[in-house]
């Protein structure tokens, strides 16, 4: 595979996906306001600095969480095998269909419940791509360092 | 396919982390062989063959369903 970066970058990808996540999730609380509120007070003057900061930290969590996914999903393993490639191929395989029932789910959903926010879309469509990715990571490593241990055993 | 390397690697007194190593495989490969998930490459088996000291075919052998 051509398009793969070194193991190394997997590491990088462990250390700074949650730490977006969490900051996305916390942003999405409203704790990351109520810090900024308590450390510098919002008044009229420092407004327009006030949102920056807020949309700046949203933003960087956001790509922080995106790069850690992507660095976890795209990174070679220490020995990366023939056995190791066709994983890797089945494993998408396996994304690509779960991402594909999820969209039909969710049109399907929609068509039928209630009309979607704007909001309520945009969240679909991120869902729709962390999906692909996060099924992925999961089968196979669940594969790769799970299965196939507990198959030795056995 | 049915195949013998778990019991050619036992006789030659190999881990399979030795065997691995030798063929520049992972771990992984070796037991997903040994447990038959897996079917390796013509390159690799011919690579098992010649560190087992075996011939290919006896290490490796058709099933009917094959």
């Amino acid at each position: 595979m051509t398009y793969l970066l070194p193991h190394r970058f997997k590491k990088i990808g462990v250390a700074i996906a949650p730490i977006g996540f969490a900051l996305w999730v916390f942003m999405q609380m409203g704790m990351i306001t109520h810090a900024l509120n308590f450390f510098i007070q919002e008044t009229a003057n420092n407004h327009f600095a006030f949102h920056v900061v807020n949309v700046s930290i949203a933003v960087m969590s956001f790509f922080s969480f995106l790069a850690g996914i992507y660095f976890i999903t795209f990174s070679k393993e220490k020995i990366e095998d023939e056995m190791v490639q066709r994983t890797r191929l089945d494993s998408f395989q396996f994304a690509a269909l779960t991402q594909i029932i999820f969209i039909i789910i969710g049109f399907f959903s929609m068509m039928i419940l209630e009309e979607p926010s704007e909001g309520g879309l945009m969240l679909f469509f991120i869902s729709i791509i962390f999906l692909f990715w996060l099924s992925f990571i999961c089968r196979f490593n669940y594969i790769l360092h799970i299965k196939i241990f507990r198959s030795n055993h056995s | 396919m049915k195949n013998y390397l778990k019991e050619e690697r036992t006789k030659k007194q190999l881990t399979q982390v030795e065997l691995a190593e030798m063929v520049n495989v992972s771990r992984q490969t070796i037991i997903s062989i040994e447990t038959g998930r897996y079917t390796p490459s013509v390159t690799l088996a011919i690579k098992l063959a010649v560190v087992l000291g075996k011939r290919v075919e006896s290490l490796f052998e058709l099933e009917k369903t094959d």
